[in-house]
């Protein structure tokens, strides 16, 4: 192995400043009480053997063996829902498998948790940032293991500042070690998240879409990063989901689809197309729409958005959507996509620009009055925005339509209630004991069902569904697809918002690709394809 | 390697004497977004004015008076903001207080009971009941505010035993006079000792493993678990330490005033006075941010406010209103104030991050 | 903020989703649960207490009319703890609108309109919380912990050295002292308010949004709730309630009482938490609430009768409150599997994550 070459190459690019901070040279002496075993030196491979993870009945990631070896940026692609976070969650801790091992360096090691993974050198910076707020950057860095001064209660602060910003020069990051958190942009806050695995002598480092949050020139910055821990035999493993990115820093990549590792290969092996091809299972071209394509003579137009603005997420956008139409909305994470929903359901409040219904104008919009007027939208992180979890299905299916629960008289009639729940439910195939049932006990799928029958009760003429099979096991979303499908075949106007290529190639009839807040692009018909939008957006790269 | 540049430090960045009058801009105007500094400002200016339109006001008699007056609920404030930090909140220090004060002023009156024996007795009280507070929040799970709720009535009713209906007058001069003596004109013993155990607050919140722990439960209590801090331990011992302030407090109110009842400590609003020279020192409820300093400064203020009103013959009745509004204004000035709206963006708050 | 609620392991994917459970099933129970406790204790005291068996049916009845006024507060407060935010002002504002009430009878004002206008008095201090929490965004605890020093202020100030006493017999009667057969008026009318609060929460549209904010708020607001507007109402409904209580205050001592304030806030917030509320909202049902009423109520009147002293009374209640607390946290099957978890958490895993020997 060629580590000491290695970790000599490092030391040289960084200059005296950081021999301070590097991980084995960062504290000497009898600072660190941590236990001895199993911590890694540079240069720790990190294995994990036909791991198995389900949750609520839903398997999410089925026998995957994985190697993340020193010297490495190690890729981890797939489609949503595919099992990337997951596996590495459970590479970090964060999550127990159900089955299968991890093996860091010679030794197994079981049973982790966040801090124990820690303990032995394994960090996941999270996509996310999840800093103390309040407190400042070197608190941050150092939270847990503050180095004790020589009454042992007493913290010693100035070694910590100083070994603060050689962690921080290392990173790049030329901030103030004081100041707090919360004065960072999301880009720094990162690389303090990165600092701190340093910090924690961890070598074993995992990006969870650390990318999505930032611009491509911040990312930039962080990819300058992990190639230099690179260079210092870090053992990194990473997840994005823009392609171009994955191709660029990465030494290999292992594919994921539907919880199981369809290939793993060096990067010299693979280029875009088969990537793609191998993420999505198919060739580009091969699954069937899941309807007919649309004619829209005769049609009404009944969503039409104008000029809408809401800096700094987005501007001008333009758009309409008619009866029995759908529309997709392409993007990544960030471009603007549920932010544009959120302002037409009048949750964010618009800077200019005009959204009408059925040719009339909604004016001072609120959730109410949109839904009110026939719009409804589907949020896209169902835990926060959905479901209410400690209540009962019922009352989370009838939760839109309340002012219209009780007709005759000031009070809801609980019968008239049950009957509306359970023809919605019924009409989406929510799978659960009973109506009493509390919805946290349901799987994502149908928890995402009772979301749509929600809003089917409304009685709406346009629905926007943001992410609608994210958390989704494989069977249900195709369901949904079809829900989808029907509803539009009945007349409803669609608006579908996926990250999701492939998703949005086999139910939509019309695509507008979404790019930092921009419109970059619309395609219809047959040049719907994953190929078409995948250029789009990602900024009219190409894959 | 690239750098990311801070988005505060930008501007200032060229040399020459404008820059460096714009860094010296920034560094005042850096001081005067603390709430220390303000508090600061806000007691010299109110006592500026008030000696200006008073004649009597600046007089060290009235300087002293003062001080002396707000150290009680400066000792118990600090307890609370050490809660606070750890996003709790005491409700039950009004009742510690008056335990601590009855039940050495009793044997103090009737036995003379030394002094220094008494002060001891009063802590040990004091960390007892805490210890009460952090079982039921940190090892039973109870809701803090209910938690110390519930031990509000139950220490009230301690409190009212202990006195069986009688009340604790005349205490030795001993005692008494330990309440007035003063190290200079101007200058009492009893602000002496509130400054010491400010000092020893921010000293154990700042530079101690502990205190920094504080902070980091307060921040996010389960970042703080993730990242190894034993969060029910450091919970547990905040109350404790608020007991035990909140205890030393009821030591001094009897040396101060001399006396003591079935209700010392709730009938001068202790409780709700604490919480609300915390909140003025700009302590927030939902944890990890503010400090002593702040506490002590906003005890400070709330006595010399008190005091202005008394001395310009504005009603007794009036006192909490004027507390009431100075804590409406201090959580104002917070709202307007804090970076973190910038920071998070959410449209809307979530009801959990509200302290309760 | 206690350690249950902000632990890891509620929620998440990680943790496993438990048997059907209902929320229906554990609210009911509870209130069971208080419903027992209520028929043992006034059993209890039937036995054991001569003096309360003597009273009779229409002497235990009457000892109703010295703790429904807390129960007033108690309905209001409920309301607003549903939501997840806390009223401290409760007290203050019920002696407020009962010193209020006495001064402008006491100017010559007909009393039936002095109360009206005390009402009013009291939904605008309960719209100026309210405004606070919903226009600025401010916590409810702190905004009403300054508001309860003004209002009490007010109250105190209104109220003169000698605050009004002597009303109209009518009045007293009907809000005071008065009966139909053995039924206090008070006992009634709480009644009658009891019933419209609760069908308020458990059957209108209003009060479903209500509890949907406690659950979720966002979610509530993506769902088409119009949290701001219902957040405020509760405000100023919780208003209105104490300002009628500080009117059943003023009926039933036959004076306006300034200083009544602090004692009825925390007996209030205490029958709302051991009625089963949730004090971070969404949980609980306003029928053990109203049971809490009686439950708290004849258990310091009993006590009262027995000879113990008030604040033994009260010491009794802070103890009842903490043991409910802990058989609720016990009963609650759920809270009591996070618990063990957190502990395993903390105490189990590093020991466990250990590395184990390659096989």
């Amino acid at each position: 192995m060629p580590l000491l070459l290695v970790r000599n190459k490092g030391l040289r690019s960084q200059g005296p400043a950081a021999t301070r901070g590097h991980p084995d040279r960062a504290s000497g002496g009898d600072v660190d009480r941590r236990p001895r075993v199993g911590t890694p030196r540079v240069g720790t491979r990190y294995e994990g053997r036909s791991l198995t993870k389900s949750f609520d009945g839903a398997t999410v990631l089925s026998q995957v063996d994985i190697t993340f070896a020193p010297g490495e940026v190690h890729s981890v692609v797939g489609e949503n829902g595919a099992g990337k976070s997951t596996l590495l969650k459970i590479m970090a801790g964060i999550y127990q498998p159900d089955s299968g091992q991890l093996v860091l360096g010679e030794e197994r090691v079981g049973g982790l948790s966040p801090r124990s993974a820690q303990q032995l050198g394994v960090y996941l910076v999270p996509q996310e940032p999840a800093l103390m707020q309040s407190l400042s950057v070197t608190e941050n860095l150092f939270v847990g293991i503050l180095r004790r001064g020589r009454l042992h209660f007493n913290v010693d602060w100035r070694s910590m500042k100083q070994e603060a910003s050689a962690y921080l020069d290392r990173v790049g990051l030329d901030v103030d070690p004081e100041v707090r958190a919360e004065e960072l942009s999301i880009a720094q806050q990162q690389l303090v998240e990165c600092a701190r695995a340093l910090v924690h002598r961890c070598t074993v480092i995992y990006f969870d879409e650390p990318t999505s949050p930032l611009t491509a020139k911040e990312a930039g910055t962080l990819f300058e990063v992990m190639k230099n821990l690179r260079a210092d035999g870090y053992t990194l493993g990473f997840i994005s989901h823009r392609l171009d990115e994955v191709l660029a820093i990465s030494d290999r990549v292992t594919v994921l689809r539907d919880g199981k590792r369809v290939s793993t290969a060096l990067r010299s092996e693979v280029e875009g197309p088969s990537l793609v091809k191998a993420m999505v299972g198919r060739e580009l071209t091969g699954r069937e729409r899941v309807r007919p394509p649309f004619d829209a003579t005769g049609r009404k137009e009944m969503l039409a958005v104008e000029d809408l603005t809401s800096e700094p997420s987005f501007a001008g956008v333009s758009f309409s959507v008619r009866e029995g139409e759908v529309l997709g909305l392409a993007g990544l994470v960030g471009s603007g996509r549920t932010e544009i929903a959120e302002t037409i359901f009048g949750l964010r409040p618009s800077d200019r620009g005009t959204v009408r219904l059925e040719g009339r104008r909604l004016e001072h919009r609120s959730p109410r009055a949109c839904i009110d007027a026939g719009l409804v939208y589907l949020p896209e992180d169902r835990a926060r925005h959905g479901i209410f979890a400690d209540v009962e299905v019922e009352r989370n299916v009838t939760a839109g339509v309340i002012p219209h629960l009780a007709r005759y008289g000031p009070l809801v009639k609980p019968v008239a209630e049950r009957d509306l729940a359970k023809q919605a439910t019924d009409r989406t195939g929510v799978r659960m004991a009973s109506l009493d049932t509390l919805i946290k006990a349901l799987s994502g799928g149908n928890q995402q069902r009772a979301m749509l029958s929600r809003w089917l009760l409304a009685a709406p003429k346009v629905a926007i569904f943001d992410e609608p099979t994210r958390g989704v096991d494989v069977g249900a979303k195709d369901d949904i697809y079809h829900l989808v499908a029907q509803l539009a075949e009945g007349g409803l106007a669609c608006v579908f918002i996926s990250s999701e290529l492939s998703e949005l190639a086999i139910t939509c009839d019309r695509v507008i690709a979404m790019y930092e807040g921009h419109v970059v692009g619309e395609l219809s018909g047959a040049e719907v394809t994953d190929a078409n939008l995948g250029s789009l957006i990602v900024g009219a790269h190409t894959i | 390697m690239t750098t990311l540049p801070t988005p505060a430090a930008a501007p200032a960045s060229s040399g020459g004497p404008i820059a460096l009058a714009g860094r010296f801009g920034d560094i005042v105007l850096g001081l005067l977004r603390r709430r220390e500094v303000q508090l600061i400002v806000a007691i010299l200016g109110l006592f500026a004015i008030c000696s200006a339109l008073h004649p009597q006001f600046g007089v060290p008699s009235n300087i002293a008076f003062i001080l002396a007056d707000s150290v009680t609920i400066m000792l118990v404030s600090v307890g609370q903001t050490i809660v606070v930090l750890g996003r709790g909140i005491d409700l039950s220090v009004s009742p510690i207080l008056g335990i601590a004060a009855v039940s050495i002023g009793f044997p103090a009156t009737a036995s003379h009971l030394n002094i220094w024996l008494a002060l001891l007795i009063a802590l040990v009280i004091g960390v007892g009941l805490g210890i009460g507070n952090g079982v039921l929040v940190s090892v039973i799970g109870i809701p803090p505010i209910i938690a110390t709720l519930a031990t509000l009535t139950i220490y009230g009713g301690v409190q009212f035993i202990i006195c069986g209906g009688y009340s604790v007058i005349n205490v030795p001069a001993v005692y008494t006079n330990f309440g007035i003596a003063t190290l200079l004109p101007g200058i009492p013993w009893l602000i002496v000792i509130g400054i010491g155990i400010v000092v020893l607050a921010y000293l154990f919140l700042t530079r101690t493993v502990t205190g920094r722990s504080v902070y980091a439960v307060g921040n996010n209590a389960e970042a703080a678990f993730r990242a190894g801090i034993p969060v029910r331990r450091i919970l547990f011992t905040t109350y404790v330490i608020c007991g035990l302030l909140a205890g030393l407090a009821g030591f001094i109110y009897l040396c101060q005033i001399g006396s003591a009842t079935s209700t010392s400590g709730s009938d001068g609003n202790t409780n709700l006075y604490s919480i609300a020279a915390a909140l003025i020192g700009g302590t927030t409820l939902i944890g990890g941010r503010g400090g002593p300093i702040g506490s002590a400064l906003g005890a400070v203020f709330l006595s010399e406010a008190l005091q202005a009103m008394i001395s310009f013959r504005v009603n007794e009745l009036w006192d909490p209103a004027g507390v009431g509004v100075l804590i409406l204004i201090a959580v104002v000035a917070d709202r307007q104030g804090s970076p973190v709206r910038h920071v998070l963006r959410r449209p809307f708050r979530q009801p959990a991050e509200v302290a309760k | 903020m206690s350690l249950s609620a902000t632990s890891p392991l509620g929620t998440g994917p990680a943790a496993k989703a438990p048997r059907a459970q209902t929320a229906g099933r554990q609210e009911a129970r509870w209130v069971a649960t208080v419903a027992v406790l209520l028929v043992a204790l006034l059993a209890y005291f039937c036995i054991a207490v001569p003096d309360f068996r003597d009273l009779g049916v229409s002497g235990i009845l009457g000892l109703s009319e010295q703790f429904l006024f807390t129960g007033l507060i108690a309905l209001g407060e409920a309301l607003v703890i549903l939501t997840g935010e806390i009223d401290l002002s409760t007290g203050a504002m019920s002696s407020l609108s009962g010193i209020v009430m006495a001064a402008l009878w006491q100017q010559g004002i007909n009393i039936w309109l002095a109360v009206v206008l005390a009402l009013i008095i009291s939904a605008l201090g309960g719209a100026i919380n309210g405004l606070f929490v919903t226009r600025f965004g401010i916590a409810s605890l702190l905004v009403t912990l300054g508001t309860q020093f003004i209002f009490g202020s007010v109250a105190t100030a209104v109220g003169g050295n000698a605050p009004p006493y002597n009303f109209p017999k009518a009045f007293v009667r009907l809000a005071g002292t008065g009966s139909v057969g053995p039924i206090p008026n008070e006992l009634i009318s709480f009644a009658v308010i009891a019933v419209v609060v609760w069908l308020l929460v458990a059957r209108t549209r209003y009060g479903r949004g209500l509890v949907l904010i406690g659950y979720n708020r966002a979610a509530a607001r993506y769902a088409g709730v119009n949290v701001q507007r219902t957040l405020f109402s509760s405000f100023v409904i919780c208003g209105v309630l104490a300002g009628a209580a500080g009117i059943f205050v003023s009926g039933y001592y036959n004076a306006a009482r300034d200083d009544i304030g602090n004692s009825l806030l925390l007996p209030a917030i205490t029958v709302v938490v051991l009625g089963g509320v949730d004090i971070f909202g969404g949980k609980g049902r306003m029928s053990g609430v109203i049971l809490a009423v009686f439950l708290l109520g004849f258990l310091d009147q009993g006590l009262l009768i027995r000879g113990n002293s008030s604040l033994t009374a009260t010491m009794v209640e802070g103890i009842v409150l903490v043991l409910c607390l802990m058989l609720k946290i016990a009963l609650d099957r759920r809270a009591g599997v996070r618990l063990k978890e957190s502990l395993q958490r903390r105490f189990g895993s590093a020991r466990r994550a250990a590395v184990l020997p390659d096989t």
